[in-house]
């Protein structure tokens, strides 16, 4: 069903538990934003420093506590926003949680101390590279790691958000298809019945010619399939709403 | 347990204890949990594990079987993690550091031959002869040494803050490099060695002939030996990973690769707060005479022999 290449694990429960691995575009936009708001700190701090135009002689005066805390502010913006965020932020920096990724050890656990350092300060060679050398290793290899994931040990995996309300009950005119009444669970599986609720949510979107004709064959399969009458053109979508319901609230 | 056979009714049923799973996972990490909650995670867990067994075989392809799918693969992340936090940090440093170190003494060993031969190389290079130093030594030091003034006073021009930051972003591309280079099979970072060895020593040799060579030493004797020992540790981790590429012997390259970068990875949680530390010492102890020289170098030696002191005790066992 999904042909995204997947990590499987087992865990000792011997269920097994497989996680989606992130794109070569999830993983680039991410980047791009993460670059973005460096940038931003920079330009925030610049915006800083020409307004206390005497900033310089402010810094000579701090103690060298205050000093070392500045230049470790600064080598943190370049070298350690990625380091900073996928330890405390549990593997996703704010770029990967825009995109949805997450960055995890091999096994599937949060990343530490050292596989974060790893990972991202392989980025030396990669960057002046213009990352090629990761762009190709995400696209080809087949865990998508780029070298610093390579040695780091190290994983970004995609997650979804799932609505769950899907499966809650559903308005539909449910006297008009009495005769679906209790059939519909045994008409439909579980994925076709998400297909359905996908349908009936995003009709809206659909133009109006190719929303009616996608209504009808569906509609036409699932009445054949109830050994009923195909419904007419503007039954389709009610038919539809009322197999969804009946599903839903069946047992 | 019976189950429903309806994806609708099963969600209902289970919803609220996947959520409530869902929630707890969010919070381990960011704050404690009761003792009652751990409890409830664990059995939430499992049963949620159940959940997925069977929405597996019984909703195959449906958004509550992918949903269970991810909610389980996060628990169990957070589950069966290893010790985090203190308890962590103390197993690092005490024994998975200075193993590290140990399992990879022949890199490190390499790396300073490299280092050492750079070292050399410059220095006689511009002893026997001068023209080489117009190639090895940067101009603004062949000038300032020209002139007879410390070009190494001219880092007490700028705060000690901007010089810091400058020298720890330098340094730190440099041992990246040298970390990095490891996936070239180890040339860049022999490369890496050779190179600032030649210039170190080359460096060493112009300010000694220069009449200036007692104010080198007492500019380096600070920051240089453990910037040296930095230097060498990430290269150390860059070359064992080159061995992985280069000599894997019967164990597949990639999964090797993986277990030798994992093993780097360690020295780098020496490297980068130590290059931080020494940017700020080079920055405000090593220029000037603020510092008298034999204090310089009693701080450089200790620095970098207690680093190696604690390193060298790991063991390949541990």
């Amino acid at each position: 069903m999904n042909a995204e290449p997947r990590l499987e694990l087992e865990t000792p429960e011997r269920v097994a538990v497989s996680l989606e691995l992130a794109g070569l575009g999830a993983r680039a936009f991410a980047w791009l934003l993460d670059a973005l708001l460096v940038f931003l700190c920079w330009m925030m701090a610049f915006f800083v420093y020409s307004f206390w135009g005497d900033l310089l002689r402010r810094w000579q005066a701090l103690s060298v506590a205050g000093q070392f805390l500045g230049v470790g502010a600064v080598v943190m913006t370049g070298w350690g926003w990625d380091v900073a965020w996928e330890l405390l932020a549990g593997g996703r920096t704010p770029g990967k949680r825009a995109m949805g990724l997450r960055v995890v050890r091999i096994d599937g656990g949060p990343v530490g101390l050292a596989e974060s350092l790893g990972r991202n300060l392989l980025r030396a060679v990669e960057l002046p590279l213009g990352y090629a050398p990761g762009i190709l290793m995400v696209a080809l290899g087949p865990r998508r790691q780029r070298a610093g994931d390579l040695v780091a040990g190290t994983l970004v995996v995609r997650e979804r958000r799932f609505d769950l309300s899907r499966y809650g009950a559903v308005p539909a005119d449910r006297e008009r298809f009495a005769p679906l009444r209790g059939r519909a669970p045994a008409l439909l599986s579980a994925a076709e019945y998400d297909r359905l609720v996908d349908f009936l949510r995003r009709r809206p979107e659909l133009e109006g010619e190719a929303r009616g004709r996608l209504a009808a064959r569906l509609a036409a399969a699932f009445a054949r399939r109830a050994a009923l009458a195909p419904p007419s053109g503007a039954d389709a979508e009610p038919f539809l709403e009322a197999l969804v319901a009946f599903y839903a609230e069946g047992a | 347990m019976s189950r429903e056979r309806n994806v609708a009714a099963f969600v209902r049923a289970r919803r609220a204890a996947w959520e409530r799973l869902d929630a707890l996972v969010a919070r381990v990490g960011l704050e404690p949990l009761s003792l009652a909650e751990v409890e409830e995670l664990d059995r939430l867990y499992r049963r949620t594990a159940g959940d997925l067994a069977w929405a597996r075989s019984a909703f195959p392809g449906s958004d509550a079987e992918g949903y269970l799918a991810q909610l389980t693969g996060r628990a169990f992340g957070v589950l069966y993690r290893r010790r985090r936090g203190l308890a962590a940090a103390a197993a690092l440093v005490r024994h998975e550091i200075p193993a590290a170190f140990a399992r990879s003494r022949g890199a490190f060993l390499l790396a300073l031959g490299l280092l050492v031969a750079g070292i050399a190389g410059g220095a006689l290079a511009v002893a026997f002869e001068p023209e080489a130093a117009t190639l090895l030594v940067p101009v603004g030091i062949r000038d300032a040494v020209a002139a007879g003034r410390v070009w190494t006073d001219d880092l007490l021009a700028v705060a000690p803050g901007v010089g810091g930051s400058i020298i720890v972003r330098n340094n730190v591309t440099v041992a990246s490099l040298a970390f990095a280079g490891g996936l070239t099979g180890g040339l860049l970072t022999a490369g890496l060695l050779l190179g600032n060895g030649l210039v170190l020593g080359a460096v060493g040799a112009f300010a000694w002939q220069g009449g200036q060579g007692r104010s080198f030493l007492a500019f380096v004797a600070a920051h240089g030996p453990a910037e040296l020992l930095a230097l060498l540790l990430a290269a150390q981790g860059g070359l064992h990973v080159a061995g992985a590429l280069v000599r894997p012997g019967e164990a597949p390259r990639g999964a090797l690769l993986a277990a030798r970068g994992r093993e780097a990875s360690r020295l780098l949680v020496v490297v980068a707060p130590l290059l931080v530390l020494l940017g700020v010492v080079e920055a405000s102890v090593s220029p000037g005479t603020g510092w008298a020289p034999w204090a310089k170098a009693a701080l450089g030696a200790s620095l970098a022999a207690g680093t190696l002191a604690w390193l060298w005790r790991g063991r390949t066992d541990a």
